[in-house]
Order: C-alpha cells, then sequence, then structure tokens
C-alpha cells in the first residue's frame, strides 16, 4: 500500500500540469497583483513571458489577438511630426508616463517620454508571436533610438536619458536588429569588444569588464554573438571549449546561475540555451534538469517559482516552460534558442523578412 | 519577483490587506500624477525631490523617477553653495540606504548612489566601504554591491594591496566565496602581473589575459590549496587554481603546407579556425606572386583552419621540375616555406605537433617542477577525497601538462572514476576523453613518423583536431561511438583509405571533395537513406564502398540508385 502511494505521488510530481499553466498566464494578462507594483515600468516584458509562454504551450487561441496587437501598438513611441524626438524612439514599457493612448502617429512630444531597449525587444517579439506583420512598426525610428544608446565601449544604454549599461542591453539591440534585419542599428565590432572584454578569468561571462561571471550574462553574450552570426569569429576553439565548461558545471540537478548559488528554474533555460548554441546541451542530464523545474512548479495557480516552495511569478513560469521545451518536453513547441521565442514565431519572422527583401528589390 | 516562500492567510486576512493595497494604491496615484505635473511644468524643487521620494521608497526600479531626481540635483547645483548641496547629498544617501534596505538588489538605487558618490562635494568613502560590508555580510554574492565596491575603490584611491588583504580576510572565514575569489583574480592581475608579452590587441579581453608573475603564483598555489583541502567539493577554489595554472591561447599562425601535382592544388593548414577567404593570404611560386582562390574545405565552413587553392593546369604537373612555394599570411605577419622536389608527386611542411607542445598548452608554468608538486598535492587530496570530482579533472589536467603518452592509462582510469562519480555529465566527459585519446594517437603517429592514423575500439563519442589530420592517408575510426563525420572530415585532403566500421554513423557531411580517397569501409552502421551518401558524389577516386549491415542496404533498389550516384565505384558491397 505504502509503494503505491508513493508512486502515485511520484507520478504527481513529474506530471506538466497544461492547463493550469494556460489559465496561470491568461491570468497575467488580465491582472497583476500589487506585488508587481515595481515591474510597473516593465510591464511590456511581463506581457512578453505570458504570450511566448502561451506560444510554447501551443495555446495562444485563449487570448483576443487582435486587442492585444493594438494594445502593443499604442506602447510604440512614435516620431513627431517634426521629427525631433527620433533618439527616444522604441517601446515603451507601460503607460506609466501618461501619454494618452494612441496606436497611430505622429508622436506626441513629450520631454521624457522615451523608449526603453528591453521593451523594444519584447515588444517586437510579442508582435511577432501574435502574427502581426511589423508593418506599423516604424523601423528606421526604432533604430535611430537605438543607435544613441550605443556608448564608445560598445556597451548600451536602456534609455537615452541614460542608464546603467551592460550586457544584457547588448543582446536586446541584437536581437532588434535581428529581427528589423537591418545592422544599422548598431556598431557591431565594438560590440563584440565589450563582449569580449566581459569574459571572465573562469570563462564565464560578467555583466561587463571585471565583473562576476554570471548564467544570465552568459546567455546574453553568447546569443548575441550568434545572432550576429560572430561566435566563432570572436573567440577561438579553445576559449569556446572554455566557456563550454564554465556553462557545463553549472548543472547539480536543475542549473544555477553562478557557482555555490542555489539551483534556480530560469537557469535551466539561460543556461540550457547557451549549451543548446554551443551545441553541447546533449551532454546534460535531461532527467534531473526537468525534475527540478517540475519540483518548481505550482500545482494549484499554475506557472513555475525559482525554487520549490516559493510564489510562482511570470518569468520563472515562462523559462522554466522554456527549460522543458528545450529538453524535449512533448506537447511543447520548439524554442529559437537565441531569439528566445517560439520556432513558429521565428518562421513567421524569417517568412516578413523575405517579403522585406522581395519589395526592396522590386523597386530597383 | 525573487522567490518569495509560501505563508497561508484566512479569508479576513486576505480581505484586511486588499483593503490596505486600495488605500495604498490611491496615496500612488496621487504621487504620481503630481510628480508628472511638476515634471510638465519644468519645476525642479525640493519639493519634487519629495514627491519623487514617495514613490521610489515603493518603486526604487521606476528609473523615469531617478532621471527626474538627477536632473533635479543638477539644477540645483546650479542655485546652492557647496555646503547646501553636500546637505543635500548627504539627505539623498541616507534615502537611498532606505530604498536599498527594501530591495539590495535594484538597479536603479545602486546607480543612482554610484552617481551622488561621484558628484558629492566631500564624500565618505570610509562609509560607503562601510555600506558596502555590511551589504555584503548580509549577502556575499549581492554582485551590485561588489561592482559598486569597485567603483568606491576606484575613486577613492583605496590600494590594490589594500584590496587584496580584504580578499584575504573574506577567503580565509569563508573559503566558499567565488564573489571574492573572483575579486582577487583581477586585483592580482594588476598587483603582479606577468613581464608582458606581445599580444594582439584584437583578440585581447581586457581583464583576465594578463597572467601573475611566478613569485605571487606560487604563494597563490598555497593559498588555494589550503582552501580545496579544506572543502574539496567548492567550486570557487578549483575554478580559480585552474585559472592560475593557465595561460593565454597562442597566436593564429600557418601549421602546414602540402602541395600535390596530381590535383594541382596548395593545401594551407593554420593552428586554428580563420576565415581566408577574403584576407591576405597570398602564394608566391618560385619567386612569382599567383592570382589563386582560396576556399575553405567545406562551403558551410566559413571559419576554418583549412583552405585550398587550385593552380592553373600545368602549373606544376611535370613532375620533372622542381618547384619553390612560400605562402604568406598578412594577418599576422607569417609565412612557409614548401619544397617540391622532382620526380616527387607531393611535399608538404608541417609543425610538429610535439615540438609545438599543442596539446599541453593549456598549462603554462614555467617550470615542469612546479606542476609536479601541483600534481603531488592533489593526488594527496584524491586519496583522501577519492569521490571528488574536480580534483580528478584537475589531476587529468595536470597529467596532460606534464607528459600526456605517459599518463595515457591513469588519465584513462580517472576518466572512468569521472563517470561514475559525476554521472550527470558522464557524457561530457566521454567525449573530453575522446578528445584526449585523438590527441595521443597523434602524438604516438608522429613519433613513428606515419601517415596512418589508428584508432579503434576507444569508446570515441567524437572527432575532433581533424586539421592535425591534413596529411593522413589511411585512418581506422573502428569499433567506436561515433554518430557522424562532421563537415570538418573534409579536411583530410589526403586520405585514400577509411575505415570505420562498427560506429552509430548516420550522416557522411565530411566526405566532401576529398580528392584521393579510394577506399570507404562503413559495414555496421546507421546510414539509413540515399541522400545520406550524397555527399560520397563528390569524390572522385572513389572505388570501393562497404555498405553492408546499414539500414539503407535494406532498401528496395538502392543498388539501381547506388550505381547512378556513384558511377565510378566498382567494388560495391551491401
Amino acid at each position: 500500500m505504502a509503494e503505491e502511494e508513493n508512486q502515485f505521488e511520484e507520478f504527481e510530481q513529474i506530471d506538466f500540469l497544461r492547463d493550469r499553466h494556460i489559465r496561470f498566464f491568461q491570468r497575467t494578462l488580465q491582472i497583476l497583483p500589487e506585488r508587481y507594483s515595481s515591474l510597473e515600468t516593465t510591464r511590456l516584458t511581463i506581457v512578453f513571458f505570458a504570450l511566448s509562454g502561451l506560444d510554447v504551450l501551443d495555446a495562444l487561441d485563449v487570448i483576443e489577438k487582435n486587442s492585444m496587437i493594438e494594445w502593443i501598438y499604442s506602447h510604440q513611441v512614435l516620431p513627431t511630426d517634426d521629427q525631433s524626438n527620433l533618439s527616444q524612439c522604441g517601446f515603451r514599457g507601460s503607460s506609466h508616463i501618461g501619454i494618452p493612448y494612441s496606436t497611430k502617429g505622429p508622436g506626441v512630444p513629450h520631454p521624457y517620454d522615451s523608449g526603453h531597449v528591453a521593451m523594444t525587444y519584447t515588444g517586437l517579439c510579442s508582435l511577432l508571436i501574435l502574427g502581426d506583420d511589423l508593418s506599423r512598426v516604424n523601423k528606421q525610428a526604432i533604430l535611430a533610438g537605438l543607435r544613441v544608446l550605443q556608448l564608445e565601449d560598445g556597451s548600451f544604454y536602456a534609455v537615452p536619458e541614460g542608464s546603467e549599461n551592460d550586457i544584457r542591453f547588448i543582446y536586446c539591440a541584437a536581437s532588434i536588429c535581428y529581427m528589423l534585419d537591418d545592422w544599422s542599428g548598431m556598431d557591431i565590432q565594438k560590440a563584440i569588444e565589450y563582449i569580449r572584454s566581459s569574459l571572465s578569468y573562469d570563462s564565464g561571462f560578467g555583466q561587463g569588464a571585471g565583473r562576476e561571471s554570471h548564467g544570465g550574462w552568459t546567455y546574453c553574450a553568447i546569443a548575441s554573438l550568434c545572432l550576429m552570426g560572430r561566435l566563432e569569429e570572436a573567440f577561438t576553439a579553445k576559449e569556446l571549449e572554455r566557456i563550454r565548461r564554465w556553462c557545463i558545471m553549472r548543472q547539480q540537478t536543475g542549473f544555477h546561475g553562478r557557482p555555490n548559488k542555489p539551483v534556480d528554474t530560469c537557469y535551466s533555460f539561460w543556461v540550457g540555451a547557451t549549451l543548446e548554441l554551443l551545441g553541447v546541451f546533449q551532454y546534460t542530464h535531461f532527467e534531473k534538469n526537468r525534475s527540478f523545474i517540475l519540483s518548481t512548479q505550482d500545482r494549484l495557480v499554475g506557472g513555475f517559482a525559482k525554487w520549490p516552495d516559493s510564489h510562482p511569478d511570470p518569468l520563472h513560469a515562462y523559462l522554466g516552460i522554456c527549460g522543458l521545451a528545450l529538453i524535449g518536453e512533448p506537447n511543447l513547441k520548439k524554442v529559437h534558442p537565441a531569439l528566445n521565442i517560439t520556432q513558429r514565431a521565428f518562421e513567421h519572422l524569417q517568412q516578413l523578412q523575405r517579403t522585406w527583401k522581395d519589395n526592396c528589390n522590386g523597386q530597383h | 519577483m525573487h522567490g518569495r516562500v509560501k505563508v497561508k492567510t484566512t479569508a479576513q486576512q486576505e480581505e484586511e490587506k486588499k483593503k490596505e493595497r486600495e488605500k495604498k494604491l490611491k496615496i500612488y496615484v496621487a504621487a504620481r500624477d503630481a510628480c508628472f505635473a511638476k515634471r510638465k511644468e519644468g519645476v525642479k524643487d525640493e519639493e519634487a525631490l519629495e514627491l519623487t521620494q514617495q514613490l521610489l521608497s515603493s518603486n526604487p526600479d521606476f528609473a523615469t523617477l531617478w532621471n527626474q531626481r538627477r536632473e533635479i540635483l543638477t539644477h540645483l547645483e546650479t542655485v546652492k553653495d557647496e555646503d547646501g548641496m553636500q546637505k543635500i547629498y548627504d539627505s539623498e544617501l541616507h534615502f537611498l540606504e532606505s530604498c536599498l534596505k527594501v530591495n539590495p538588489k535594484s538597479y536603479g538605487s545602486w546607480f543612482h548612489r554610484g552617481w551622488v558618490s561621484s558628484r558629492l562635494p566631500r564624500p565618505n568613502w570610509v562609509r560607503e566601504l562601510s555600506l558596502c560590508d555590511r551589504c555584503l555580510s548580509l549577502d556575499d554574492r549581492n554582485f551590485h554591491c561588489w561592482d559598486y565596491r569597485r567603483m568606491v575603490v576606484k575613486m577613492s584611491g583605496v590600494s590594490v594591496e589594500k584590496e587584496l588583504e580584504f580578499t584575504d580576510r573574506l577567503i580565509s572565514s569563508n573559503f566558499s566565496n567565488y564573489s571574492s575569489w573572483h575579486y582577487r583574480s583581477t586585483l592580482l592581475t594588476l598587483l603582479h602581473p606577468e613581464s608582458p608579452e606581445p599580444k594582439s590587441p584584437s583578440r585581447d579581453p581586457q581583464t583576465h589575459s594578463h597572467r601573475v608573475c611566478e613569485e605571487q603564483l606560487l604563494k597563490e598555489y598555497e593559498l588555494v590549496q589550503n582552501a580545496f583541502f579544506t572543502d574539496p567539493n567548492d567550486q570557487s577554489a578549483w575554478f580559480y587554481y585552474r585559472w592560475l595554472l593557465g595561460r593565454a591561447d597562442r597566436e593564429e599562425m600557418i601549421s602546414c603546407v602540402y602541395v600535390s601535382r596530381d590535383e594541382e592544388r596548395v593545401v594551407v593548414g593554420f593552428s586554428g579556425p580563420v576565415n581566408a577567404e577574403s584576407s591576405g593570404l597570398f602564394l608566391v611560386l618560385d619567386g612569382q606572386p599567383q592570382r589563386v582562390e582560396w576556399r575553405s574545405v567545406h562551403p558551410c565552413l566559413k571559419q576554418s583552419p583549412v583552405w585550398i587553392c587550385d593552380l592553373p593546369p600545368g602549373t606544376i604537373s611535370d613532375i620533372t621540375n622542381e618547384h619553390n612555394l612560400t605562402v604568406h599570411w598578412s594577418e599576422k605577419p607569417t609565412r612557409r616555406d614548401c619544397a617540391l622536389y622532382t620526380g616527387r608527386s607531393e611535399s608538404w611542411c608541417r609543425d610538429s605537433a610535439t615540438d609545438q607542445e599543442l596539446f599541453r598548452s593549456e598549462l603554462s608554468v614555467e617550470k615542469t617542477s612546479v606542476l609536479q608538486s601541483e600534481l603531488e598535492s592533489c593526488n594527496q587530496l584524491q586519496e583522501l577525497e577519492p569521490l571528488n570530482k574536480w580534483c580528478l579533472l584537475t589531476i587529468i589536467l595536470l597529467m596532460r601538462a606534464l607528459d600526456p603518452l605517459g599518463y595515457e592509462k591513469e588519465t584513462l582510469a580517472h576518466f572512468q572514476t569521472l563517470k561514475e562519480v559525476d554521472p550527470m555529465r558522464s557524457a561530457y566527459y566521454s567525449d573530453l576523453c575522446s578528445k584526449f585519446m585523438i590527441e595521443n594517437t597523434i602524438l604516438k603517429m608522429e613519433y613513428a613518423e606515419v601517415r596512418v592514423f589508428s584508432i579503434s575500439d576507444k569508446n570515441l563519442t567524437t572527432l575532433c583536431h581533424l586539421d592535425q589530420l591534413l596529411l593522413v592517408t589511411h585512418i581506422s575510426l573502428s569499433s567506436n561511438q561515433l554518430c557522424r563525420l562532421p563537415l570538418q572530415f573534409a579536411m583530410l585532403q589526403c586520405l585514400e583509405v577509411l575505415e570505420a566500421e562498427n560506429n552509430l554513423i548516420e550522416k557522411l557531411e565530411g566526405l566532401y571533395h576529398l580528392p584521393k580517397l579510394e577506399e570507404v569501409l562503413l559495414r555496421n552502421n546507421k546510414i539509413s537513406s540515399l541522400a545520406d551518401l550524397e555527399p560520397l558524389a563528390s569524390c572522385p577516386k572513389l572505388k570501393h564502398l562497404d555498405l553492408r549491415g546499414n539500414p539503407v542496404s535494406q532498401s528496395d533498389g538502392v543498388e539501381a540508385e547506388l550505381k547512378t550516384l556513384l558511377p565510378n565505384v566498382t567494388e560495391l558491397l551491401l
């Protein structure tokens, strides 16, 4: 009897509760609890987690795509009539500045309204996931807004008024250029130099030169180079071997982000995807990874938390599901490891890019 | 979103909380609107500071508000005197401390504190360092705090020696302190640099590429050994140790030039992958620069160690003529010469892997005796802690640095143990072991001075260093666990016979335009479709093909299809 109960418990522990997660993301898109108020300014990233999460779960049909697309477009900082705000263009995180709701131009002049590079990145991803053709994205304005964010050392600010600058925003910039198929938005060579300078003595990447290596920044470094198509140019074969080694040692059961820290669900994606991009993900232990991720699954409200017996949140829910997708969990869509959207959304992007090229050629 | 642990609440408590939240929300919205009203009007006064302060207390990542604050403060600098500003900034720092208490990981708060500190008329660096100490005592892995500390140290001119002492204290009170070891690595190279070697500027990371001088190195070894003897399971010390033992990569150079009259081509091997398509690779034949186009061994390999060019027909085909070739690479001025003698159909000039210590370059240390003594220490530890994987990995590394062939048996035994004590990464270790076996086989081949590479029945899971096999004519990979012959296999430009029976091979992408390949033995593999065999059609001299024991040999009509695909093959075994 006891044995049967144990087996049943074991089974309960390892099954993936797809419907709960779908409802979790649906609720995320409807209303956020008060404790998320500090994330108000980054709301678009939370929307991205929910949308992409639903996409990986193959459940986008539960939301009203068109109204979502409109809402996202309302966050685009568009050029004003006199185009004087081009360096501020991009996407906002939310309506917290108070610009009146509008999905079309021209932009409303406001001294402190500007895009945020991570919101531009997640905004574009979200539009792609929803099947939008990006025709209402003012590409030239976005690229102009992106260019002013890059510093001499190759890293990026998040906003034109200035902020901290580091490798995270290089990743956002590279993704934006990749999606828009236009690398005039950044100086690739400088960005590569900054990435190289961020390689630490132990062959992980820090946020910048001299900083401690970390799974998240390592993902930003490697994914950026892959999007730029410069991975093997930027690092020698030996350096790449050492980077692989640092990354593969991050698995304890699931993955942690830094040595001697506890494992955390989100690193199953950050480190997992890095290993995938470096061609060695198949050397990790899938079962232990899966068991850990599922131990952080919230069986009641859905979603995943960073640790077992903690509250789930959209970031860990999304990245936990992506982590499972990497190991081939059934009924989950494949995730593009560098762009962090489904393969399906990626193929939609490729189709769009082909159309843009054709239109361009047609004009000559 | 930082890991909140679950706590049960009653329905009543929920209701009370809800009311509290609604009240808070009202205040929040009112304050926010007031802030932006001020902003719109362009008012930059202390009341505006008050307003933004209210909001930032509960929402420290509201970047726009921090920016607004900075604007106000910058403006106030123009109207207040030094004492006035000092007071304002002091209270700013006080406010920031309370923000950091709420969220010690807020980018916005730390950035702002850094901004304020750099503008203070009379900064109090002692207080800043003490703030860092307190913060680190609560969480010694808080990288925001570490980054801030580095900034404070830089701005206040604290000496590197003092900071090194700081890491000494942290490390000796808690060896398992990865962040401290990391910080130490950055300080050490500043204080005790190795004498600078000429390095290529474009490929250098700014920090950590500069090694430490030997005297200090020996002291560091002692410190690290204390750490890993105390707690062998802590990664920190082992990673630091590996870094201490290591050396910057060597520069890329031409390692081999091969020329063949039959194909009238020149093949150049580099020490690592390069892109020679557009960049300065020049061929001079008998004193005359040649107009040639260089291509990689496979179109998909844009970065490759091996590059090929074809000479105009008749240039070197007459075996009675002697020729002198020089290959120049303008990226780093490097050149190789190669003489093609009368009566010889081919010629080459190659760096020996042994002389170059190609497979030992991981570890630099000047004296073998030092490495030997490190190995002894690790062996001692291994006796006490036989299941410790870090120790095993380090021993393997040291053995390969000292004598790869001499320690081959022990190395294989240690890999076996490794796979047992760290089964999660056993596939990775199999791969690593395959690499070392290939390296040893290359060294043995050199000693024997033959062009035959034989590595059968060695549990190989992967192929590597294929660029080192450029001159090989016969290769045996039988009875291993290989799944494919990857693109890089095309670097075996001299290959005549390939034996690869009893593997798990599905793909043959690397058998691409191998000009001398005559015999391919693939019995008992996993080739399943005709499409997988297509690369073979690019090998003009292929005569003998053994596909017995492959799924593809069972398909209908395969024999006829193969005769069409590979018309030159005279002996086909299915």
